[in-house]
């Protein structure tokens, strides 16, 4: 006699947000697609409990000028590609990148000291040249971000660009430029799910919906605080199911840069024989961090490796169970 | 019997009982009327113009209106009394027209309680005037041949007699003295009496009857204030009381760095030399100004928390910041005061309130005897807002207690112009939602020297409710007032301006004095929240919540809930007992009974450790917001902020 075993699952009562990334012609925009994150009503991957309308997502890192002070291995594998960011967008989206994080490091107030005006300028130059939703960082100094992203915002207006990084000392400015020119902001807090939900609610609290926000819980790399951040996202995505609404937004981990930083990932001398090869060593580097926070529940991880782009899509398709 | 007039305020239609000499701009602020008022009352402004419509006012005299406008029935509001029943005008130069602000008129207003005399007496059990230590004239039978039993036991058996003691003792000093004392005026013999319980020490002997006038002190002897009251045993009544800055300020903000000052060289004694000279002072102030004489104080009762009560007695305290975190003693003897320093004639006796542990001292025991708490039916949570904020939780058969350190910003301290709550100390401030112009009230209308506690809590949370201020506590530039602007230590408002002070310097609150009240509120509700939460119950099962504090005397519940000090419940759960410390002392110093229920309370309550609860710092950065990361948990504050909408938002790129 066949016996039905009903497995036990948890239903949830709340679901993560979706926020659409890129607008095409008809929405305003010049992008041959959208990307959607976020939606879920289940925890990362247990698709038997719940929905996860949109799988989570691969952004490939690139820079508007030559990052000098990148591993030689990343430098080595994207070769000439690094000197020119339309050239190595484009190899990144014929990678598999489903978005682009294009980092305005020209504009560093203390380097190049581009203007706005040129870095939106290449913002505009990236848009033409591949047809992926863009994310757009500044050089990572409050006065200067604001100054560039206030300009690349009305530049690109109703791109629908994710700009980025909005913090709870300095997050007006960007805002109300998301706000008057139709793009997403990208919100970071110190690995405290607190002081995450306050900037959420800092940010809508300026009118920005919350269909427009990700949340950036900053990254712990492999075996320097990644534990941290599994454990901050975890929490943020059960209060999200447990329909707490200011913990409902879509996660975005950088990945590429908190892992590349360590110096398992770029110490080839000094170190025991043990470690092994360097360029296998920094890509795996990545890819664990990337996949752990995967499981904790990110919808976008940023990535620097060509390799990992493609890997990390195998993963989450396997993940998914496709 | 009290005239009592209705004062009726246009356009809003709000009505006051007063009565006869009342302040019309006090009266006003009491009510929700909002009149711009700019010097605190002290009549230099100008500002608060109102128009007599029907009845009269008694207005003192002042220069800042003409002959047309007197016709036309202008007053100063600051400067007038009620004298009959009056109807007041507030024109639209001094309170804008707008309807939001007849919105928030139209509802009353949402006071809370500040417990009076009559409410005290509800509170506490039956209790006798009988201090622990006082002076009792006898005059026993003269020796004789008859009768030669030694002076002592004459005096102890007429004592016994008297006061119905069975066990009298003498101390060695008083029996040194007593065969010429006895003689001095035959027999008619003043003692000293010390009988904290069912033992009597006759500590003194003076001759002849000095039992007619005599007095007792209490001190609250804070972190960062130290209170002193002067009463009379004969009554129970409190003469007069006084308090100061604890001048060992200048060695540490809090009890950690004191304890740390106490370890270095001379440091103990550095200490223990400023809090006596801090008592010291205030104590000849009150005998000056009430004309007391020394000699005329039985005895002193003093609560203060563990640290303070170590460093005051001179007792090495290292050990209480050290893990496992160990007083030398909860339970203090009765010493000399003489001894510690303090400028008192021999004999005069000091007690400290006994505490539970190191973060837990005299003090809470104090508030928890002067809150009636120990004596309560209903679940009840006490606070005691200092330096280190300490409640309990509890009533009359289990009691609970924890501490925080929240910091001296409700006392004033770490803010720019913060100040204890004395005469010129702002402490009370209205925002006019539209114009963002203030209307203040002075201790004493005078002109502002500073900001207390209620002023701050006011202050703040008016600003926020009117969107001059964030949720993270900073300001919104860009608003239609030149009260917000940038300052040395970033955003700051001007709460007056320089002409209208008394310091002539504009006096600011900045956004650097805004992260200092968050973290004390922050602190405190997180404690609260644990402590509650601790006992598997929730803030809002509190059905009566107790706050202490100096503050000042016009701390409102809804201007503290709007901040997320307190929770968001039904205001008449929220009452403010003021100095519950002091109060505590005070009942200490006149009552036997009182003293006895104190070890009592030491005996019921149960200590609980937060600094080692590993949800602490979570519940204190979720706090630290207004008025809470959790909005949910303040609904009238929500729907506060949601009536307000959003302030217009600034220009991109202008931050």
């Amino acid at each position: 006699m066949p016996v039905t075993v009903e497995v036990p699952t948890e239903k949830w009562a709340g679901k993560v947000i979706e926020v659409k990334l890129g607008a095409t012609k008809e929405e305003g925009g010049s992008r041959a697609g959208t990307v959607t994150v976020g939606g879920e009503t289940t925890l990362p991957f247990l698709t038997f409990e719940g929905g996860i309308p949109n799988q989570p997502v691969v952004a490939a890192e690139v820079w508007d000028v030559e990052p000098a002070d990148w591993s030689p291995v990343l430098l080595e594998a994207w070769g000439n590609a690094v000197k020119d960011p339309v050239v190595w967008a484009q190899q990144a989206a014929a990678l598999g990148a489903k978005l682009i994080a294009l980092k305005l490091r020209s504009t560093d107030p203390d380097g190049q000291n581009a203007s706005p005006a040129e870095a939106a300028a290449t913002v505009k130059r990236v848009l033409a040249a591949v047809d992926l939703p863009l994310l757009v960082y500044g050089p990572g100094q409050a006065e200067k971000d604001n100054d560039v992203l206030v300009a690349v915002a009305e530049a690109s207006a109703g791109e629908r660009l994710a700009l980025g990084l909005c913090e709870q000392s300095n997050y007006r400015t960007i805002v109300a430029a998301c706000l008057g020119n139709g793009h997403v902001a990208i919100g970071r807090a110190p690995i405290d799910v607190n002081m995450q939900k306050q900037l959420n609610i800092l940010m809508s609290d300026m009118g920005l919906p919350l269909d427009r926000i990700l949340m950036d819980p900053t990254t712990g790399g492999l075996g320097y605080g990644i534990e941290y951040t599994y454990s901050v996202m975890e929490r943020l995505r059960f209060g999200a199911l447990q329909g707490d609404r200011m913990t409902q937004l879509p996660l975005i981990n950088t990945v590429g840069e908190e892992a590349w930083r360590q110096k398992e990932a770029k110490a080839a001398e000094g170190v025991p024989e043990a470690w092994g090869d360097l360029a296998k060593r920094g890509l795996s580097w990545e890819m664990l961090t990337a996949t752990s926070m995967l499981e904790a529940g990110s919808d976008i991880v940023v990535l620097r490796h060509p390799n990992s782009i493609g890997i990390i899509n195998g993963v989450i398709a396997k993940l998914m169970g496709r | 019997m009290t005239e009592r007039f209705t004062v009726s305020f246009l356009p809003s239609n709000r009505r006051v009982l007063a009565e006869r000499g009342d302040n019309l701009l006090r009266l006003a602020m009491g009510a929700d009327v909002h009149i711009n008022a700019s010097c605190g009352g002290s009549g230099t402004c100008g500002k608060c113009r109102v128009v007599i419509e029907e009845g009269a006012v008694e207005e003192r005299p002042h220069k800042h209106l003409g002959a047309a406008e007197r016709q036309q029935g202008y007053v100063l509001a600051c400067h007038s009394t009620v004298v009959s029943d009056v109807t007041v005008r507030v024109p639209l130069e001094s309170q804008i027209g707008d309807r939001r602000v007849l919105d928030r008129e139209a509802a009353a207003p949402a006071v809370g309680t500040t417990l009076a005399a009559h409410d005290w007496e509800a509170r506490l059990p039956h209790w006798n005037l009988d201090p622990p230590a006082q002076k009792v004239f006898i005059s026993p039978e003269p020796p004789s041949l008859a009768d030669a039993a030694p002076d002592a036991d004459r005096l102890r058996r007429e004592l016994a007699r008297v006061t119905g003691e069975s066990s009298v003792e003498l101390s060695f000093r008083a029996l040194k003295e007593l065969p010429s004392v006895a003689r001095a005026q035959d027999w008619q013999v003043t003692c000293g009496v010390l009988a904290p319980s069912d033992r009597l020490e006759i500590v003194t002997v003076e001759p002849g009857d000095t039992s007619q006038q005599q007095y007792a002190l209490a001190v609250d002897l804070g972190t960062t204030t130290v209170s002193v009251a002067l009463l009379d045993l004969r009554t129970g009544e409190t003469v007069s009381q006084s308090s100061d800055y604890n001048s060992q300020v200048s060695y540490g903000e809090d009890v950690i760095s004191r304890i740390i000052f106490a370890s270095k060289a001379e440091g103990l004694a550095k200490l223990q030399k400023a809090a006596v000279a801090t008592i010291d002072g205030l104590i000849q102030d009150l005998l000056s100004k009430t004309g007391v004489s020394a000699s005329m104080i039985s005895h002193v009762s003093l609560a203060g928390n563990t640290t303070m009560t170590h460093l005051f007695l001179g007792i090495e305290p290292r050990y209480i910041r050290l893990d496992p975190y160990t007083p030398a003693s909860t339970h203090f003897p009765w010493v000399e005061a003489r001894e510690l320093g303090l400028g008192l004639p021999e004999g005069v006796k000091l007690h400290c309130a006994p505490g539970v542990a190191s973060y837990v001292g005299g003090d809470i025991t104090a508030g928890v005897l002067a809150s009636g708490l120990f004596n309560a039916e209903h679940l009840t949570l006490f606070i005691d807002v200092g330096t280190n904020a300490e409640m309990v939780i509890g009533n009359a058969d289990w009691m609970l207690a924890c501490a925080c350190s929240a910091g001296p910003a409700f006392e004033g301290g770490g803010v720019q112009y913060g100040m204890r709550a004395t005469s010129g100390a702002i402490e009370q401030v209205r925002i006019n939602p539209d114009t963002l112009e203030p209307m203040i009230l002075t201790i004493g209308n005078r002109r502002p020297l500073g900001i207390c506690g209620s002023g701050l809590i006011d202050l703040l949370s008016e600003l926020f409710l009117n969107g001059a201020v964030d949720k993270r506590g900073k300001f919104n530039q860009g608003l239609p007032t030149a009260r917000v602007r940038q300052g040395e230590r970033g955003g700051e408002y001007v709460l007056v301006w320089a002409e209208h002070t008394a310091i002539k310097r504009d006096i600011v609150f900045t956004e650097v004095d805004i992260d200092n009240l968050l973290r004390a509120k922050g602190a405190i509700y997180a404690a609260a929240e644990l402590l509650v939460q601790s006992v598997d119950l929730n803030l809002a099962d509190v059905e009566e919540i107790l706050i202490a504090g100096s503050f000042g005397r016009y701390l409102r519940a809804d201007k503290a809930v709007a901040l997320g000090l307190l929770p968001d419940v039904p205001y008449e759960r929220i009452k403010f007992v003021g100095n519950s410390s002091l109060l505590g002392a005070k009942l200490m110093a006149l009552s036997r009974d009182m003293l006895q229920r104190a070890d009592e309370i030491v005996g019921k309550l149960t200590y609980v450790e937060l600094s080692v609860h590993p949800s602490y710092m979570d519940h204190y950065v979720s706090a630290l917001f207004l008025p809470h990361t959790n909005l949910d948990a303040f609904p009238t504050v929500r729907e506060r902020l949601q009536a307000l909408g959003p302030r217009t938002p600034r220009p991109a790129g202008s931050q």
